[in-house]
């Protein structure tokens, strides 16, 4: 089955992309291994097939990047809140792999792993495990310092938008594309797949409606990132 | 998560190429249709044939029987060999140069056309140039980072494109006018003729040998880095995960649904469908790999072999074997394009089902019903796993291989009782739930049967919801099991809903004698009523009748008295039958007539006498023993006085004779009525009774519906009884004088006061005095009004007459008649009321054709 759009998640390896697409995907989180290559999962939203793709973080898996952003209506650039080096790769590293994917594509940015800060007692309820679990397997016995910051996060959308040469007032809000999660208690992912979804749906039905042409024309892409690389040096 | 997908078969073995030539290597191979053409390092190119025999024990293995064996003219290693069927024209790679041999005595064209300069080549599989005696052949050139193109005819070479890259190219693999080119440092995709490009991703060829391998339309599989296969389309995108290999692969090649891929200890086998890898086959010294048209060809240095695809059932077999339910599904789902669709769902129905019934056995039942519905078993199969269910007429056998590995449920379950109740328990609910689906059809008497065994066996109440409603349940099969299990109510519905409503009630009084034991019902006794008062067969009724009398004779008469009214009369029986019937039975006689008489008010002397008489004789009957059953005599009393009251149709004095000499004085007083013998039935009232309150009511009664005067002659008849007695008591006096006072309209007061005492007060009788004086003016009043009235009317009339007579009419030659619009010829006419003048005659035909109405449009509204 041929999906009808692309949803990549990128981010420095151990920032949780694997675990996230497994708690929204199989509503549990389990020990994960280190991603080799990529994987994806498809997902019915609605009358859309959407295909979700895990990208491999490690260093040796950096060139694939580019493919699997091909074409993508939406891409999730994820780091981990307790780790500020992850935040940075985003932008050194990351970033520039976006080049391949649709003109309008739509970008969100993820903090994981809020359980483990110090503000996680704050967090409402966890969505899917038993209140009385959390103080147990949750946050408690492993505090650590946040590293990232919410406005970190804002800011780097502000930065994305400005390298994607877009303009802040037609893309959605930074506060509303900034989400922290924590795929160990769930926090915050459905609303983040959701929210991304609803928003990849009008890219699909523009496609769709633009009829069965779904070759890429190549001199376009390829013009396209051309004069992007160029205006950004 | 192993499947042993794949076997390796030898087939070129060392002696029959180089023998102990030990320098000799294999280079390269081609296989075409069962042309095995093999290219060594010394420059000779051998032609086998290959053919595959099956032998019965499943164990494939090839023949290979060698065609040929040539030298080329230069001694330097065959670098890449290539068929071109349609050409009957073999591709040589040698000593840089591509020329064309025939493909079967494998001479050198006599053209002597060839390619020149050339590191690699590849035919493009998805030729765009629609010429089917020419194959496209795209090269990488020994010069610098150049590619080109050619068409290869039969005998000659054409060049159509060279095509210029940005890094020194490796590997190509081509599909259309898509080139996937691995260079130096990456993987691109190049349409050779817009010249665009599109980078795939960075790739070391220094470090790893690269792999470009055409797997399809418009896609491609790639050695990528950290040992993975990467998949990518001509758009250069990504539409499969990536399968995992081991870092130093050295081939992949394709055959669906599998990736197989070679390193230098293992040939692996990877699921494109999961990216799981699925079988590994230890292989030493690998060397080649490559897919040709779906026979996949391993080779070392010295040797050929296959891999043989074991056929994708036995694959998915073997899953179901060692009960890798979702797998084997994937695995089926994912070879639905390979097969043809007909096939395809035939295999893939069977597959559910197998699934079905692998989840059955582990009592996975929502998972095995799920399997069941999708893949439409034969709800059959599924119950010829229960023992004994299946009914003897069944013309099922089940499916042949066997859809499972169970004989029956006892074998499944290992005689664990538990189990088997649960698998029990399943097959009913399943049951019930396809019974009315198309599931069931062509075998709904299997269904329902099997249905009945298992409710009967496990007691369930919805046995006889099955029986009640519509079912197909076979009798004869359905019959034994149910004496089995003793339900013999069951039975019975059973032999109803099969139309042998009088099997059913055999077996029904029988239980009710207590000859058979069923305690389904406590209330058969009342059901078998039920069922013969609504039972359309009058013989079985008869049949009945007297053994439900017995039983109960209050009860059993509904069978008579309740019967459906839709019957309609001719259906329904015959009363003089029916109280033939009766006459052992007191208590139904009665029932029956109060039936007749005062539920279908039958109006025939015959049963109202009866019933008169029978209720008479249980009144006295009950009267001679005395106060023991005082309230049964007081309700008998009720009735009879009632139907004597109500009824005008018995026979008076025939009653009346048989009550004088008994003390039923209100009874006797009720037949004087009948009889308008109204002084004696008031002397008793009055006299005998002494029941002034009786009295009063026997006059209100009796004068119902028959006008004022004669309920007057009835009250007055009464106070005269009250006045006139001889024995003036004063009890009569106070009756009297309670009755005028209650009753002063029912009297006519001017008769009532001659006929009383000079010596009574006004004021005892003031109530009495007022309301005949009210009476009396309230009826002067109203004939004043009506004197008016009548007068006022008289009136108008008067005043029409005046008013009509006062026109005069005068009548001329010239005026003609309004119907006929003649004139007038002799002095006799007709004038309506509105002036209209008109001959005599033509006033009479307009009475008759009264459409003449509209010649009249009437001033007054009135013609
Ligand atoms: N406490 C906590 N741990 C998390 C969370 N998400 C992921 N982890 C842990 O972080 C580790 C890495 O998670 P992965 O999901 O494998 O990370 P990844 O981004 O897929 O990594 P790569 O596949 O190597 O790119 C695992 O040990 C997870 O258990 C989270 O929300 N909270
Ligand atoms: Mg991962």
């Amino acid at each position: 089955m041929k999906p009808d759009g692309k949803v990549v998640l990128l981010g420095d390896m151990n920032v949780g992309k694997t675990s996230l697409l497994h708690r929204y995907m199989e509503r549990r989180f389990q020990g994960t291994v280190s991603t080799v290559g990529g994987a994806f999962f498809l997902k019915q939203w609605g009358p859309h097939h959407i295909s979700l793709w895990d990208t491999a973080g490690r260093e040796q898996f950096h060139g694939l990047g580019s493919m699997y952003c091909r074409g993508a209506a939406a891409v999730i650039l994820t780091y981990d809140v307790t780790n500020l080096q992850s935040i940075v790769e985003l932008e050194d590293r990351f970033l520039a792999l976006t080049d391949t994917a649709n003109a309008d594509c739509i970008f969100a940015v993820v903090g994981n792993k809020v359980d483990l800060t110090d503000s996680c007692a704050l967090l409402p309820e966890a969505e899917d495990e038993r209140p009385s679990e959390k103080p147990a397997s949750g946050c408690v016995p492993t505090k650590v310092k946040r590293q990232v910051h919410a406005d970190d996060a804002i800011a780097l959308y502000k930065k994305i938008l400005k390298y994607r040469m877009l303009d802040e007032k037609d893309v959605p809000a930074a506060e509303k594309m900034c989400f922290e999660t924590s795929a160990k208690t769930g926090y915050m992912v459905d609303h983040l797949f959701e929210t991304v979804f609803d928003m990849v749906v009008p890219t699909i039905l523009e496609q769709k409606a633009e009829g069965p042409s779904q070759i890429v024309d190549l001199n376009n892409c390829k013009t396209a990132k051309n004069t992007q690389r160029s205006c950004c040096r | 998560m192993s499947v042993k997908a794949f076997k390796l078969v030898p087939a070129v073995e060392r002696e029959m190429l180089m023998g102990d030539k030990a320098r000799i290597n294999i280079e390269c191979i081609e296989c075409c249709g069962k042309n095995l053409y093999i290219g060594t390092n010394d420059g000779s190119i051998y032609h086998f044939l290959l053919e595959e025999k099956n032998s019965p024990d499943e164990k494939t293995s090839f023949t290979v029987t060698k065609q040929l064996h040539k030298y080329l003219s230069v001694r330097k290693a065959v670098g890449e060999l290539k068929a071109a069927s349609a050409l009957n024209r073999l591709l040589v790679l040698c000593d840089s140069a591509i020329m064309l041999v025939n493909m079967m005595n494998l001479e050198p064209i006599p053209t002597g056309a060839r390619i020149k300069g050339a590191v690699t080549f590849t035919l493009n599989e998805n030729p765009v140039s629609g010429d089917p005696f020419c194959v496209e052949v795209c090269i990488v050139s020994v010069k610098r980072r150049t590619i080109q193109l050619f068409l290869v005819y039969e005998d000659r070479v054409q060049i159509v494109k060279e095509v210029f890259t940005q890094e020194q190219p490796c590997a190509v693999a081509v599909d259309g006018h898509y080139l996937c080119l691995a260079l130096t440092t990456q993987y691109i995709i190049l349409n050779y003729n817009t010249g665009a490009s599109q980078d795939l991703f960075p790739y070391s060829s220094e470090e790893r040998r690269p792999i470009v391998k055409r797997i399809g339309r418009q896609e491609f599989l790639l050695a990528g880095p950290g040992g993975l296969g990467m998949f990518a389309t001509v758009d250069g995108i990504s539409q499969r995960a990536p399968v995992h290999w081991s870092e130093n692969v050295i081939g992949a090649a394709l055959c669906f649904p599998y990736v197989v891929a070679l390193d230098e200890e293992f040939i692996t086998v990877h699921s494109m469908l999961d990216q799981q890898q699925k079988q590994t086959l230890a292989f030493k010294d690998g060397h080649i790999l490559q897919d040709f048209e779906g026979k996949v060809i391993v080779a070392t240095t010295k040797g050929v072999y296959i891999l043989v695809p074991l056929p994708l059932e036995r694959q998915i077999q073997d899953l179901l074997a060692s009960h890798r339910v979702e797998e084997a599904l994937v695995l089926a789902r994912g070879a639905r394009r390979n097969i043809p669709k007909e096939k395809f769902q035939v295999m893939y129905k069977r597959i559910l089902q197998q699934a079905g019934f692998i989840q059955f056995a582990q009592l996975q039942f929502l998972e095995a019903k799920e399997l069941f519905r999708s893949g439409q078993l034969d709800v059959r199969e599924l119950i010829s796993l229960y023992p004994f269910l299946l009914p003897a007429s069944s013309s099922f056998i089940r499916s042949h291989p066997p859809l499972h590995e169970y004989a029956d449920l006892n074998q499944l379950t290992q005689g664990d009782q538990e189990k088997m109740a649960k698998c029990k328990q399943f097959l009913m609910s399943y049951l019930n739930e396809v019974r009315s689906t198309d599931v069931a059809n062509g075998y709904k008497e299997d269904v329902d049967t099997a249905l009945l065994k298992l409710y009967a066996e496990a007691n369930h109440e919805s046995l006889l919801d099955l029986l009640a409603s519509e079912n197909f349940c076979i009798l004869t099969d359905s019959a034994t099991w149910l004496e089995k299990h003793k339900k013999f109510f069951a039975l019975g519905l059973l032999y109803h809903s099969n139309g042998q409503d009088a099997a059913a009630l055999q077996l029904w009084v029988k239980i009710v004698n207590g000859d058979i034991q069923d305690s389904t019902r406590t209330d058969l006794y009342e059901y078998i009523v039920d069922f013969l008062t609504s039972c359309s067969d009058h013989e079985l009724v008869w049949k009945y009748a007297e053994w439900l009398l017995q039983q109960s004779e209050e009860i059993g008469i509904y069978v008579f008295t309740r019967r459906p009214q839709e019957e309609g009369q001719d259906n329904s029986f015959n009363p003089d039958d029916v109280m033939s019937c009766l006459n052992k039975y007191p208590k139904s006689l009665v029932k029956y007539l109060e039936f007749l008489v005062l539920e279908r008010r039958i109006q025939k002397e015959k049963y109202h006498t009866h019933l008169a008489v029978l209720y008479l004789e249980k009144v006295l009957n009950l009267k001679s023993l005395e106060a023991e059953r005082n309230e049964e005599l007081f309700e008998t009393k009720a009735k009879l006085q009632s139907l004597l009251r109500e009824s005008d149709l018995y026979r008076t004095r025939f009653i009346l004779d048989k009550i004088s000499g008994s003390d039923l004085h209100m009874e006797c007083a009720i037949l004087y009525g009948k009889l308008e013998e109204h002084d004696k039935a008031l002397h008793i009232l009055v006299h005998v009774l002494k029941d002034f309150a009786a009295a009063e009511d026997y006059c209100v009664w009796n004068s119902k519906n028959r006008g004022i005067l004669y309920r007057q002659k009835l009250f007055h008849m009464l106070l005269t009884a009250y006045l006139n007695s001889s024995s003036a008591e004063h009890e009569l006096v106070m009756a009297a004088v309670d009755l005028l006072n209650s009753h002063a309209a029912d009297f006519d007061a001017a008769l009532v006061l001659r006929l009383l005492p000079d010596s009574w007060s006004v004021q005892l009788l003031s109530s009495f005095l007022a309301g005949a004086m009210r009476e009396s003016i309230h009826s002067q009043r109203m004939s004043q009004i009506a004197l008016g009235l009548a007068k006022a009317e008289n009136l108008i009339y008067k005043h029409e007459k005046v008013k009509l007579k006062g026109d005069t009419t005068v009548l001329s030659d010239r005026k003609l008649c309004q119907v006929c619009q003649t004139p007038f010829c002799e002095p006799a006419f007709v004038r309506y009321p509105n002036g209209s003048v008109v001959h005599t005659h033509c006033a009479a035909g307009r009475l008759v054709t009264s459409n003449t109405n509209r010649h009249f449009s009437s001033p007054s509204g009135r013609t």
